[in-house]
């Protein structure tokens, strides 16, 4: 016991000054202030085309992220880009002058089929070292290493890793002959996971990747399914009567659905590995969307118990229901964000689909797109500072991201054909 | 409680230097190819197709397997005489001008010995999952009324197709309108 203690006390103090936090996602804000940073060309043995590649590839990551702006090279002279890579060799008041507030210095090899690269992050104002970091990496994973130290460098300057290398699920394919796909952010890495050429709809991945939930019309009709992602078998299928859809797991192996037939509809709880359903709330009319809050005290969900159809939430302990939204007649999809401040949700607005979010209690509610167009189906990124949905422009609907603010949106076009409800994977 | 001072203790080692110096073996990463999915920029498709058709193939299978153990597998259907009730904006109650064809499918139904799928159809100005349900909403408000007319409820099933399976794929007024419906098929 006193072992365990004297260790506890020594890793407190050597928790490492990862919070530099100079970048702060205000949701409610607008004109967030970008970090401008320095990537100049890395160093390295002899000539070698990653010194340029990886620095070049870096800085489209970072920017992507929505809290870079990358000082362009036309902007650093020759001789800051020969300068060396260790604080010494920095004249971190030219940098300073000509507007670069973060430093990526960097260093690269290559050994065979295997590239070592380190990096080194400064700041330019307190001349400190902020992250340093080596990666060892085979040659054809490249895109992969940039991401990852793209994704290192923003949690190092905001706190939190960035969404370089995380994956999205999602539905893809023309109308009536849909099917779901796995990809990393930049399309490059790509899983085709059925093969239906049915309607297939609202895929959504375990909090651990182990399943894979659906509905889908391949047996004729709307069935709920649930896939073991590894061993390709189903450990569940719903095909009652009526309309089963589902988008949100309460944990590891719970999924959430909703379930209408008849008069009738309901939430229903699911436990994958046990085989057990449980309803745990049931009206008339429409109910839909269910989605737990994290701590999964909470659900939210889409209903016309009130005549339009709005968004409600519903205390799992109490069974208290709740009404959230109050402005204008169409209120639904809500999705709750992992880190429980924000509720997304799809609003008609003057005959258009625009994302929304308001806090969990149905205040301060905010319209994030502002496009006219049919947006659908918002979702959080794991850190919850980013949310990706669906946008129908004209006649195709395509993969969107944005900050929780609605700044930063940016179009992913990952297979070429509609795509549409998209998730982040972890 | 061993595992627990042997983490703490790893966690020491690993956070408890200011990387100043970088020293070998201390604080790398290893980035490994992910199951084989990174694959370089130029042998990309050739590559990706592979490892597609290789996941399609295992996708098969196992539609295969579902379609051999499903007893009841999507009978043939066609259309039938009777037009499409339509319904206003988000709305799953039937208006009473279509009473009539209501009254008048209800009537045949008694007479025959089939069985009519009742779809249920919205339009594009709703999300893709409410309009799911709401589907199912109109398509069961048509079966209730035809019930309460006296048809046999074995004679009738009812399916939702949400937005998926427009009529009028155009983006107007008159589309929607159209797109709105509750659709007849007679069951072969």
């Amino acid at each position: 016991m006193r072992v365990l203690r004297i260790v506890i006390v020594l890793s407190i103090l050597a928790v490492p000054k990862i919070v530099y936090s100079k970048v702060y996602l205000d949701v409610y804000a607008t004109g967030m202030k970008k970090m401008v940073i320095g990537v100049p060309y890395f160093k390295g043995e002899g000539i070698s085309r990653l010194r340029v590649d990886i620095p070049e590839l870096l800085q489209k990551d970072l920017e992507f992220s929505g809290f870079f702006i990358c000082a362009p090279w036309s902007l650093i002279d020759r001789e800051l880009q020969d300068e060396g890579i260790e604080r010494n060799e920095i004249s971190f008041n030219k940098w300073k002058s000509i507007g670069i507030e973060t430093l990526l210095k960097g260093k690269v090899k290559e050994k065979g089929e295997e590239i070592v690269t380190e990096i080194y992050l400064y700041d330019t104002s307190s001349a400190s070292l902020e992250l340093a970091k080596r990666y060892r990496t085979k040659k054809d994973a490249l895109r992969s290493l940039v991401h990852r130290i793209a994704d290192d460098i923003i949690e190092a300057v905001t706190g939190a890793k960035g969404i370089l290398s995380s994956k999205l699920v999602f539905v893809a394919g023309p109308k009536g002959a849909t099917d779901i796909y796995i990809s990393s952010i930049d399309g490059l890495e790509l899983r085709k996971i059925t093969d239906f050429k049915s309607i297939t709809v609202l895929p959504s991945l375990s909090p651990d990747g182990k399943y894979l939930s659906y509905t889908s019309y391949r047996e004729g009709k709307p069935n709920l399914y649930v896939l073991d992602v590894e061993k390709k078998s189903y450990v569940y299928v719903d095909r009652d009567e009526g309309m089963k859809v589902g988008r949100e797991w309460l944990d590891r192996k719970t999924l959430l659905y909703s379930h209408t037939s008849g008069k009738y509809s309901s939430i229903v709880k699911l436990d994958v590995e046990s085989k057990t359903r449980k309803v745990i709330l049931r009206k008339e009319g429409i109910i839909t969307s269910p989605s737990p809050s994290p701590d999964g005290k909470t659900i939210v969900f889409a209903s016309d118990m009130h005549g339009t159809p709005q968004i409600f939430s519903m205390d799992m302990t109490s069974g208290e229901i709740k009404r959230l939204t109050y402005n204008g007649k169409y209120n639904v999809s809500p999705s709750y964000s992992p880190k429980g401040d924000l509720i997304a949700f799809v609003s008609k607005i003057e005959g258009a689909l625009e994302i929304c979010v308001m806090d969990p209690k149905g205040s301060k509610v905010r319209m994030l797109t502002n496009s006219g167009e049919i947006n659908d189906s918002p979702s959080f990124s794991p850190c919850g500072r980013y949310i990706v949905f669906s946008s129908q422009k004209g006649g195709k609907t395509g993969i969107n991201l944005m900050f929780v603010n609605g700044e930063n949106r940016r179009s992913l076009s990952i297979t070429g054909q509609n795509e549409m409800q998209p998730r982040f994977t972890k | 409680m061993k595992l627990i001072v042997f983490i703490l203790f790893v966690s020491f080692l690993f956070f408890g230097c200011a990387p100043k110096v970088i020293q070998p073996g201390v604080y790398e990463e290893r980035i490994r190819e992910e199951r084989g999915t990174i694959t370089p920029e130029k042998a990309e498709s050739k590559t990706e197709t592979k490892k597609d058709s290789e996941i399609i193939r295992e996708a098969k299978i196992e539609e295969e397997d579902i379609l051999k153990r499903e007893s009841k597998k999507e009978k043939k259907s066609e259309d039938v005489h009777f037009s499409d009730v339509l319904f206003d904006f988000d709305s799953y109650i039937i208006k009473s001008e279509y009473y009539p064809l209501l009254d008048s499918l209800s009537g045949w139904l008694k007479s025959v010995d089939k069985v009519i799928i009742i779809e249920g159809h919205c339009d594009e100005r709703g999300t893709q999952e409410y309009n799911l349900v709401l589907g199912q909403k109109r398509a069961e408000a048509v079966r209730e009324y035809l019930l309460r007319k006296g048809v046999d409820p074995k004679k009738l099933k009812v399916i939702s197709y949400g937005k998926e399976k427009p009529l009028d794929p155009r983006h107007t007024e008159e589309a929607w309108a159209k797109n709105r419906r509750a659709h007849f098929k007679v069951e072969q």
